[in-house]
């Protein structure tokens, strides 16, 4: 288990990424307040709804936002999750998941994940080589569209911090450096200079001297100091949490009925035991024959 | 035979056994019968010829793989004087399969499950007993799981057991989570006294409910147990169900992470329970006194900060009686299932419709309950008949965490001062299948976060 952990001055925001297994939801938690990343659309809207932290608030109108929000949350996110698993034959998944883990559940876990991985991406042993042409074909475009949106920037949109550069921070940082040297996509991203200065730069910013330096790091203005990890970004698979809100009154009488019916059996088996007689004298064949025990 | 029965009465006949004849076993190997059959080879008189006849009777019996076992006592050769032949005559089971319902209390659950299980006899020959079963228990915990027993397996002196379980448990209302344990446990040694057993097992944790408190959180997802367990107990009282003299001891001791993996989950727990009956004289009254403790540690590097994994550790509460509990510290009267010890704030929602969310229930470290128990028959024949008495009891206890660093804080002084106590007096109603209790229990002191009433009280215990 990997805790990243980010000090603000009065609060103490934790991204709790858990390596130990890929089945494990991420979340950020402060005190008792935990956002998981499979509840209304992820970490980042959590956080926004919550009034946490808002980054993108005037960038909802802009017509480019929408589209590569798409493109990063969808072609991008396609593209890591198969060379992370199918790609580079899936020894980075496993050493950043099931390294932790006991070696024949891991290995149990990672196959499974393997093949669920396959299925989501619509793999099967006839169209392997046509959906890795398309998912890296689509990878590139995104690369390429992103690049010309960068440009010298500092910052995706109007040289400002959004979620987006959050998004596509975490993309291309495990892109970059968890993804082997043989990796394709990996070097499909090396093509684009500006992105890969782009990572750099804001990794050495904001993640090395967080980690170096021990007092806060942000200053307390909401609306600027995220935590913003690649992980977060990251949707696993959205467990539909479907909780029924059952009412005060089914839940009284479910449990009335199941005390009724308890008291039903009880007394069946009162009357069938008591009223049949019971056997005090317990005939306990250890007691008598002490030469019958296995001693 | 008038003659024999004279001479018998008279002093010790000698004699000896030449042969031991088996007939019958179409299935059943010839060494598994001998093997019971040891006492006869050593007898040197008439008397101890019929006494150990008798025991070998009730030895084949309870194999349980036989409809009938007749021993039959012959002559020796007559070319050997004061000598004699036994023939043991079985009947191989005509119907293998069996079923069977049960109701138990095992030592490591917290309250009784009900068990149903389908047997297959005698398979392989080796006096083998297969089994299926499904067990349901009273705090949410399913299991499914497949065994055999072999009482004589090759060389092995004592019976040998293996199971392969599917089992879950759900404590999302009291610790919010739940646990699925896949694994495989094995009986190496077994005798009356000593129990020794090996378990491998893949445990997940799961919180579905999304709720949990910190550090169950923190505890969620797969593990590796290996481990082994060791099992002490001596039960010299009278009867288990309702014991008016005598005393009893066990301990149990259970070391995980017997694999080379350092990865695999490494702790230590050793629980201990002492009873002790004394008769009163009238109304066939006895005194129970009982005093149990438990901690668990993990071990290997930096186990003095690391904490405990979540499902080895201890709780107290339960609807079971404590009197029956037999093993390790289990409940108190009154507390509710896991309703005592360390909590924790769960998730708090930032809706503001929703009210407070509670706390978990997560376990500790150190646990120690005593309890003091007067039972006495009331004097109305017909209660005396059916085995039904009354009892007044009182209990106490407590469950302290000490990993993470916590033990520096930790002092005895403390650990008395927040003890949880309970009294009240009730009904024992003993059937065959179960123990029922009817109790009025009154909290004298309790933590504010206990989930524990005054009032009455049904508890259920197994066989």
């Amino acid at each position: 288990m990997e805790q990243q952990v980010q000090e603000r001055e009065a609060e103490e925001l934790t991204l709790v990424t858990r390596k130990s297994c890929f089945d494990q939801i991420p979340y950020v938690e402060s005190g008792t307040y935990v956002a998981y990343n499979n509840e209304n659309d992820g970490v980042i809207e959590c956080l926004k709804n919550d009034g946490i932290v808002d980054l993108d608030s005037d960038f909802h109108s802009l017509p480019d936002w929408v589209s590569t929000k798409a493109m990063i949350s969808s072609w991008l996110s396609d593209a890591i999750m198969y060379e992370l698993w199918v790609g580079s034959d899936g020894k980075s998944a496993y050493e950043i998941y099931y390294s932790d883990l006991s070696w024949p559940i891991g290995k149990a876990l990672f196959l499974k994940q393997v093949y669920l991985v396959k299925q989501r991406l619509g793999i099967t042993k006839d169209n392997a080589e046509q959906r890795e042409y398309e998912i890296y074909k689509r990878a590139k475009f995104a690369y390429g569209a992103l690049s010309t949106r960068l440009g010298e920037q500092k910052f995706l949109f109007d040289d400002r911090p959004s979620s987006l550069d959050a998004a596509f921070l975490g993309h291309a940082l495990i892109t970059l450096y968890a993804l082997p040297e043989s990796s394709v996509l990996r070097s499909r991203l090396l093509e684009y200079d500006n992105i890969v200065r782009y990572a750099e730069t804001l990794k050495l910013e904001l993640i090395e001297t967080a980690l170096s330096s021990s007092g806060p790091h942000f200053h307390p203005v909401p609306s600027s100091s995220a935590p913003r990890k690649g992980p977060s970004s990251w949707k696993s698979k959205p467990k539909s949490k479907s909780k029924r809100e059952k009412t005060e009154e089914e839940k009284t009488f479910k449990k009335r009925a199941k005390y009724f019916l308890a008291a039903q059996l009880v007394a069946v088996l009162l009357f069938l035991s008591v009223m049949g007689g019971y056997d005090s004298g317990d005939v306990e064949l250890d007691e008598d024959d002490e030469g019958f025990a296995y001693d | 035979m008038d003659s024999l029965l004279q001479r018998m009465q008279k002093g010790p006949v000698s004699i000896r056994v030449h042969d031991v004849i088996i007939k019958g076993n179409t299935k059943t190997k010839d060494y598994i019968i001998e093997a019971e059959a040891e006492e006869l080879r050593s007898v040197g008189s008439m008397q101890e010829l019929v006494e150990a006849s008798h025991l070998v009777n009730l030895k084949l019996k309870a194999l349980e793989v036989f409809d009938s076992v007749k021993i039959t006592l012959d002559s020796g050769p007559p070319e050997l004087p004061g000598t004699a032949n036994v023939i043991i005559e079985v009947v191989e089971a005509a119907n293998p399969l069996s079923g069977q319902i049960g109701a138990y209390t095992k030592a490591e659950a917290r309250s009784s499950t009900v068990e149903g299980s389908l047997k297959y006899k005698n398979l392989l020959g080796y006096g083998d007993i297969w089994d299926g079963s499904l067990a349901y228990g009273y705090d949410h915990s399913a299991e499914i799981s497949a065994g055999v027993y072999f009482p004589r397996f090759k060389k092995f002196i004592t019976p040998v057991t293996a199971r392969a379980y599917l089992q879950s448990q759900d404590w999302l209302k009291f610790s919010s989570y739940k646990e699925r344990s896949l694994g495989l446990s094995l009986g190496l040694f077994s005798t009356r006294h000593h129990d020794l057993a090996y378990n491998l097992a893949w445990r997940t944790l799961t919180d579905p409910s999304q709720m949990s408190s910190r550090s169950v959180r923190r505890q969620l997802g797969h593990n590796l147990l290996s481990s082994l367990k060791y099992t002490f107990k001596f039960d010299r009282r009278d009867s288990s169900m309702r014991p008016t003299r005598g005393y009893a001891f066990a301990s149990t001791t259970q070391i995980g992470g017997l694999v080379p993996d350092s990865r695999s989950l490494r702790f230590l727990r050793q629980d201990f329970d002492l009873r002790y009956a004394v008769p009163l004289g009238f109304y066939r009254a006895a005194l129970n006194f009982g005093i149990s403790g438990g901690f668990v540690f993990p071990w290997g590097n930096g186990f003095l900060s690391r904490p405990s994994y979540l499902p080895e550790r201890l709780f107290l509460g339960g609807n079971i009686s404590p009197l029956s509990a037999f093993g390790g510290p289990t409940t108190l009267w009154g507390f509710k299932t896991r309703g005592l010890g360390p909590t924790e704030p769960r998730r708090q929602l930032n809706d503001e419709s929703a009210g407070p969310s509670g706390v978990d229930f997560v376990g500790g470290d150190l646990a120690v309950t005593a309890l003091a128990d007067l039972s006495f028959d009331i004097p109305i024949r017909w209660f005396r008949e059916k085995g039904i008495h009354a009892h007044a009891f009182a209990c106490a206890g407590n469950v302290s965490k000490l990993t993470e660093n916590a033990y520096r804080d930790f002092s005895i002084k403390k650990f008395a001062e927040s003890l949880r106590t309970s009294v009240g007096v009730g009904l024992v109603i003993p059937t065959n299948l179960f123990r029922m209790e009817l109790n009025y229990c009154y909290i004298l002191k309790k933590s504010d976060e206990d989930r524990a009433k005054s009032g009455v009280w049904i508890t259920f215990s197994g066989n």
